[in-house]
């Protein structure tokens, strides 16, 4: 079976600096991969290229059996692509239903059953009882959680996570990790680029590490968890365990 | 009869022009630069700039020449005080943010408008005689008025004084800096509002200055901002938001574009040129031609 | 919790429905000219604001050019008829048509501006509409276009000795342009305008196509104003540039939405019934010693709500959202 996603030798340069450099890495069906790497090692940008925010300089990407390089943000989200962005950008002059329904609406355009499937997701993401609440009402977890449900309602394929449980308390990083398991259990597969090691690893099938733009290393997380090149990444060489 | 003269003779009194449409555009320009604001009653300024250079002229004897650093201090600190008790609060809009900063000013370009036709009547005023008014000079067989000669040579000063005020001193400094990082300004003990006013005043001097000269050479009424504020966002659009230097280029660009317009078009028709203009140019480069913001 | 939502649309559709049931009762006790006049202008107000609400308000897109879609529409209706002699009704249709057509033709180029560069270049478009027109022999250049006006007929959509039916096709027009705007608002155009409103990209990485957004609310909101502006060109029976493609008229199409609550359903309409009757009063009632005042009155009230009501004054009747 051909993976969901796959980029291929993607290189990204913005005016003399290189973001990604020649990244190829696969993402199956109904995994949950997790992206690390230290800060700068271009997670983002990579982020932004397979969500279609601008085209790779080299490379291809594939999703679904389909090259999507070419494709533009909105085009790739009707194919299947969801995300949800580091820096929250809820909708903060409409309520979170109606921030839920823009996404519903790119797969119906009957605005009963986008309204019906937005209170689904709701329901499913926890923020049933804040539904009438005006985004910018909601507290930062709550903000997180409506940038997850948005893209959960585009009905995605494939969601990309961008540092969703990034300094929330443990009670509610625990409450997020149940949500994106949850989320692989009803058939999405699941990026996610994360900095809390002790959180992530649990629930990832599978790790990529990225760093000065480059793929490092990938494998199973308790194997990279070790890996010496990955310690002497984070945290220096003087870290490093012998190999 | 499209002579060389006459070319060479249009373009030279349109780049006159342009230096002052520069002067004019410039403060737009600062104000943009400093809090991302346009001040789109930067018209009226210039209006009442005329009026009082006007009324200077007509109560006190006083030469356009000699009242305009007059003229430009008092716009300063008008300039200061539409600051203070509109534009703080325009900027400070969290829903429809855009809109506010339109209206806000718009609407205090219309009130002016009102108060100008309510106190001075709509009648067309001029500044009758004065020093330079009505002669001209010849430089190589070309002839220039002396009074744009004279505003040209005003903008020129004006933007070297800018350039050595915004590099040089403390205050300028200080300017930029709020310019780039508002909030870490406060950090080190800049009050941002003292420099935000500060910079209203000081683009709406530029702007007095300009409508001391001006008010030589053209008639004064009510409506007079309105056209010269087109021409204003037109340069400082071209020239980039924000760029000081790209006003002083986009004035001079759009005073040479009017004048080549005005030679093969119809006289009513020179604006055409301008607004073709600056359209090309901001649909090949969305953030005009210096641009940054 | 969605009938309640059902309930709120409806209760707009029947309050909308009686406003103009009562609206058309009114000639019965207006008869002086002068008033059913300011009435007629209102609700042709009414109807260009909330057109120009759509694009503007709920897009987000900020326009000071429509003037020119209005004057397109009055040149187009009254060429057409007194050129060659087509009825205005088909004229206003056509007019309504080619403003939509250049109104997408110009969305291209300038939907690619961001925030200022963008208002400045409506103003800038509107103004070179209005040069052309101002030297267009063939369209009557600066002195314009007379539309002979014989004997009262619905055919030719003239009245000489009455306003009444004006005022009816006004108040249809005003009717249209509310239920357009009331039904778009709950539909997937009116969930992608207000979306690429609040956050292009955020919009974006939901499948909003961005630029198809912006060209749908600029088409819809340029045909409805050249209709109007049609209706105004058969009113008045003359117009010049300077009357119809002026930039007053963009800021009057403005204003009543700003005033009124921009980017909401009932704002322009409010925005209208409070400005116009201001405006005209003020500007026929003090004669020579009141010029200006209407100015300073406008003027000030738009200061006022954008700095102090920004939302408009139509939230002081809405129910509070907040849970």
């Amino acid at each position: 079976m051909t993976a969901l996603l796959e980029t291929r030798s993607v290189t990204q340069r913005f005016s003399g600096l290189v973001a990604n450099s020649d990244v190829s890495i696969s993402v199956g069906r109904g995994e949950i991969v997790g992206l690390i790497g230290p800060n700068g090692a271009g997670k983002s940008t990579l982020f932004n290229l397979i969500a279609g925010v601008f085209p790779p300089t080299e490379g291809s990407i594939w999703f679904d059996g389909e090259d999507v390089t070419r494709l533009p943000a909105a085009e790739r989200c009707r194919r299947g692509v969801g995300r949800t962005f580091q820096v929250v950008k809820s909708f903060e002059t409409m309520t979170v239903i109606d921030n839920v329904i823009v996404g519903s609406l790119v797969r119906t355009t009957h605005m009963r059953e986008a309204r019906r499937k937005a209170r689904e997701v709701l329901a499913f993401t926890g923020l049933a009882a804040r539904a009438d609440v005006l985004a910018s009402d909601l507290v930062p977890a709550e903000k997180r959680r409506l940038e997850v449900a948005r893209a959960l309602a585009t009905s995605p394929k494939l969601l990309l996570l961008d540092e969703v449980l990034t300094g929330l308390t443990p009670a509610e990083a625990q409450t997020g990790v149940e949500l994106v398991r949850r989320v692989r259990d009803t058939g999405v597969t699941v990026l996610m680029v994360e900095h809390v090691m002790e959180i992530v690893m649990p629930l990832v099938d599978r790790a990529i590490v990225l760093d000065l733009g480059k793929v490092l290393v990938e494998g199973k997380p308790a194997d990279i968890v070790r890996n010496p090149k990955v310690i002497s990444a984070y945290l220096g060489d003087r870290h490093a365990v012998g190999a | 009869m499209l002579t060389a003269e006459t070319i060479i003779q249009s373009l030279a009194s349109g780049l006159l022009m342009g230096l002052l449409y520069g002067l004019i555009a410039v403060g737009l320009a600062l104000i943009f630069g400093l809090m991302d604001v346009v001040n789109f009653a930067h018209g009226e300024f210039l209006m009442i700039a005329m009026y009082a250079t006007f009324f200077l002229f007509a109560f006190f004897a006083l030469d356009p020449l000699l009242s305009a650093p007059l003229v430009a201090a008092a716009l300063f600190v008008f300039g200061a005080v539409v600051y203070l008790l509109i534009v703080r609060f325009a900027v400070r809009a969290k829903a429809n943010a855009g809109m506010v900063q339109i209206f806000s000013t718009f609407g205090l370009a219309i009130v002016m408008r009102g108060l100008a036709q309510f106190f001075f009547t709509p009648d067309y005023r001029s500044v009758t005689h004065s020093w330079l008014g009505g002669k001209t000079i010849s430089v190589a067989g070309i002839f220039l008025p002396e009074p744009q000669l004279m505003g040209a040579a005003v903008a020129i000063a004006a933007f070297g004084g800018l350039y050595f005020f915004i590099n040089r001193t403390d205050f300028g400094r200080a300017l930029e800096a709020t310019r780039e990082d508002a909030g870490a300004v406060a950090l080190v003990g800049i009050d941002k509002n003292r420099v935000f006013a500060l910079g209203w005043g000081l683009g709406a001097a530029l702007v007095g200055l300009a409508g001391a000269i001006m008010a030589v050479f053209f008639y004064i009424y009510p409506d007079v901002g309105a056209s010269f504020a087109l021409i204003s966002y037109v340069t400082v659009a071209l020239g980039g938001f924000g760029s000081v230097f790209g006003a002083f280029a986009g004035g001079i660009i759009v005073g040479l574009v009017e004048a080549a317009t005005a030679l093969v078009l119809p006289p009513s028709l020179k604006s055409v040129g301008i607004y073709a203009v600056y359209l090309l140019v901001v649909f090949i480069r969305p953030r005009g031609l210096f641009g940054s913001m | 919790m969605d009938e309640h939502f059902a309930n709120r649309r409806r209760r707009d559709l029947v309050v909308a429905a009686c406003l103009i049931a009562i609206a058309a009762l009114a000639p019965l006790f207006v008869t002086d000219v002068f008033t059913q006049n300011v009435m007629v202008l209102t609700l042709m107000y009414a109807a260009l604001s909330q057109s120009w609400n759509i694009l503007s308000g709920y897009c987000g897109q900020i326009s000071l050019g429509h003037a020119l879609y209005f004057g397109l529409g009055a040149y187009t209706t009254a060429l057409l008829f007194t050129k060659f002699g087509v009825l205005p009704w088909f004229g206003m249709l056509g007019g309504g048509v080619v403003s939509a057509l250049i109104a997408m033709a110009l969305g291209y180029p300038c939907f690619r501006l961001r925030g200022h560069y963008f208002v400045i270049a409506t103003i800038v478009i509107a103004e070179i509409g209005l040069l052309l027109f101002q030297n267009w022999t063939w369209a009557g250049a600066a002195l314009g276009i007379d539309i002979p006006v014989r004997h009262d007929s619905w055919l030719t959509f003239q009245f000489p000795r009455s306003k009444l039916p004006y005022f009816y096709f006004a108040l249809a027009l005003a009717a249209v342009a509310w239920f357009v705007t009331w039904w778009l608002e709950d539909s997937k155009w009116g969930f992608w305008w207000r979306a690429v409103k609040d956050n292009p990209e955020a919009a974006e990485s939901l499948g909003v196509v961005v630029f198809d957004s912006k060209m749908g609310a600029a088409a819809v909101s340029a045909f409805l104003v050249a209709v109007g502006g049609g209706f105004y060109a058969q009113f008045v029976s003359y117009i010049d540039p300077e009357s119809v493609m002026g930039f007053q008229f963009s800021l009057l199409m403005a204003l009543p939405a700003v005033v009124g609550g921009i980017g909401t359903l009932w704002g322009p309409p409010l925005g209208a019934v409070i400005l116009i009757p201001l405006t005209e009063l003020t500007r026929t009632h003090m004669g020579g010693s009141g010029r200006g005042i209407d100015l300073i009155v406008y003027g000030s009230l738009i200061v006022l709500i954008s700095l102090a009501r920004p939302q408009g004054l139509v939230g002081l009747f809405a129910r509070p959202r907040k849970v």
